[in-house]
């Protein structure tokens, strides 16, 4: 249920410090305090403005939200400090990566900020500047698309990944193999977007090379990310959904009704890269080592994931 | 770029408003007119419970509504039994715009109804008229531009939502995606043509609709 809120609630929060009503407030008492100092009389003032200021005149409080409005976006700003490394990881990783972090935190006492969400926004976030030390992506396009902001030579396959079908608990189908999809009583099937979002790009890909994606293809629900398809499905919302067995393992109220076997399906890879922008680039490169430590691998192993074939 | 698609978007996220709108006029006026008139228990409860989509974030509402129609869910469960399916049809797209205009067309309309003298009513009630046609004689032809007022700030918010329509219907290409979804959905996926696109036509018709609502609070003024 975290997850659901996750991506366009985030939207909206950057949506509504954007619009931030309070600071145009300050500006324009500032003004008005130095242009005219008797306001209202002289010459003609908007309406809007005059209501304007004798608000702020009479209401001390509006000082006190301005001041909370600042103490607020400060510190947004100023984000990745000193001795903190700042991760972004793939949605699918946001389990496991925590357990990393905690990891590493233990051993440096340095902190992770990880930052988690599909690898397309992710990548969209580090092409766009975004001060980030390391990117992890769910697939080798994301990371392609990033590739001159990637520290030269840091670049790894991580991790590889198995996608499954999955179904509410309360929908009672079985397949005899996947093909059975395509006639299957699947009036929706939630993706990751088959346009962007790297499972649902793998899941396509798996359903073309069965034969059988313009059949389903129909019945897709596109969603932001592999764990909001996950979620349609905890919830009932959809009929199936193809997500990384990876994630099926904290989902409530979920049964896995076939897993493809990492030899059937489409090559998942997990790349990594330190990156050039981020704000504490020595700390990206030890971070990435440690992500390749016996260790980190143990934690991923546990989890699910496989390592990359030597 | 493809025009068709785009188009297609326009004219469904217009449509959907449009039908949201028509939705929640019959439940939105019989609430807006008994929080201006009414005196029963509750009333405090109700006006709350009517403001809430305004202040609680629209994911939020998204989830309760989903949890409302959604398959398991006690309304998911009454229309599955007469074959209605709501969650990411076009149907969700409706049911949230109109849950998250709601407010503004009660808030709105009941403004209008409170500004209706009461001794007119009450003239009318003398002279016979039961409530019923106390309403549609003298209450609503005088309080009209409030509700028309109201209906198009509801439509206009309708138009924009983002946050409940991403959880009850999702962005499926030619089903529910609706401007603002398919703007987030389009930028997410790199397609920054179409976002583009999608956001000159979301200005185009936001202008259109604020100055539609501005004359006709100008006029109301004048009168």
């Amino acid at each position: 249920m975290g997850s659901i809120l996750r991506g366009p609630a985030a939207f909206d929060s950057a949506r509504a410090t954007e619009a931030g009503p309070h600071r145009r407030d300050v500006g324009g008492r500032v003004r008005h305090a130095t242009a005219n100092p008797t306001p209202g009389a002289g010459r003609p003032v908007g309406v809007g403005l005059r209501a304007l200021s004798t608000v702020e005149g009479s209401r001390p409080w509006v000082r006190v939200v301005a001041l909370f409005a600042v103490l607020v976006c400060v510190p947004t700003v100023v984000h990745g400090q000193a001795g903190e490394v700042v991760v972004s990881a793939a949605s699918s990783l946001t389990d496991v990566m925590q357990q990393v972090a905690d990891a590493w935190e233990a051993r440096t006492a340095q902190r992770v900020a990880l930052n988690t969400g599909p690898s397309n926004t992710l990548a969209r976030q580090i092409a766009a500047g975004a001060p980030v030390d390391v990117f992890l992506s769910a697939d080798e396009a994301q990371m392609d698309r990033v590739a001159s902001a990637i520290a030269p030579g840091s670049r790894v396959d991580l991790l590889r990944n198995q996608l499954a079908i999955v179904a509410p608990v309360d929908r009672p189908f079985t397949l005899g193999s996947a093909r059975d999809l395509a006639t299957a009583p699947i009036r929706r099937l939630a993706l990751g977007d088959p346009a962007a979002v790297p499972a649902g790009v793998y899941a396509r890909r798996y359903l073309e090379g069965l034969g059988i994606w313009r059949a389903i293809e129909p019945r897709v629900v596109p969603m932001g990310s592999v764990r909001l398809a996950l979620a349609a499905v905890e919830q009932g919302a959809v009929d199936a959904g193809i997500v990384y067995v990876t994630d099926i393992r904290r989902a409530e109220r979920v049964r896995t009704v076939l897993v493809v076997p990492a030899d059937r399906g489409p090559r998942i890879v997990y790349p990594a890269a330190a990156l050039r922008g981020g704000p504490n680039p020595d700390a990206a490169r030890r971070f990435l080592t440690f992500l390749q430590s016996p260790e980190a691998a143990a934690i991923f192993i546990d989890e699910g994931f496989l390592l990359p074939r030597p | 770029m493809t025009w068709g698609p785009l188009a297609e978007i326009a004219v469904f996220t217009a449509l959907a408003a449009l039908g949201a709108t028509l939705l929640m006029l019959p439940p939105g006026l019989a609430i807006a007119w008994a929080l201006a008139r009414g005196r029963f228990p509750g009333r405090t409860v109700l006006e709350t419970l009517v403001s809430l989509p305004l202040v609680i974030p629209p994911v939020a509402t998204g989830l309760l509504i989903l949890w409302l129609f959604g398959p398991r869910g006690p309304a998911g469960r009454a229309l599955a039994w007469i074959g209605v399916d709501v969650v990411f049809t076009w149907r969700a797209v409706v049911v949230a715009m109109a849950v998250m205009g709601l407010p503004l067309l009660v808030r709105t309309a009941r403004a209008g109804f409170e500004q209706v003298a009461r001794r007119y009513e009450q003239v009318a009630e003398t002279l016979g008229a039961g409530p019923w046609r106390v309403f549609a004689t003298i209450t609503l032809p005088l309080s009209y531009r409030a509700i028309l007022a109201g209906a198009l700030l509801a439509f206009s918010r309708a138009l924009g939502e983002f946050g409940a329509t991403m959880v009850v219907a999702g962005s499926i290409p030619g089903r529910t995606r609706t401007l603002a979804v398919g703007i987030y959905s389009f930028t997410e996926t790199g397609q920054d043509q179409e976002a583009a696109a999608l956001l000159a036509v979301s200005v185009a018709i936001a202008f259109c609709a604020v100055l539609a609502s501005n004359r006709l609070a100008r006029t109301a003024a004048v009168r």
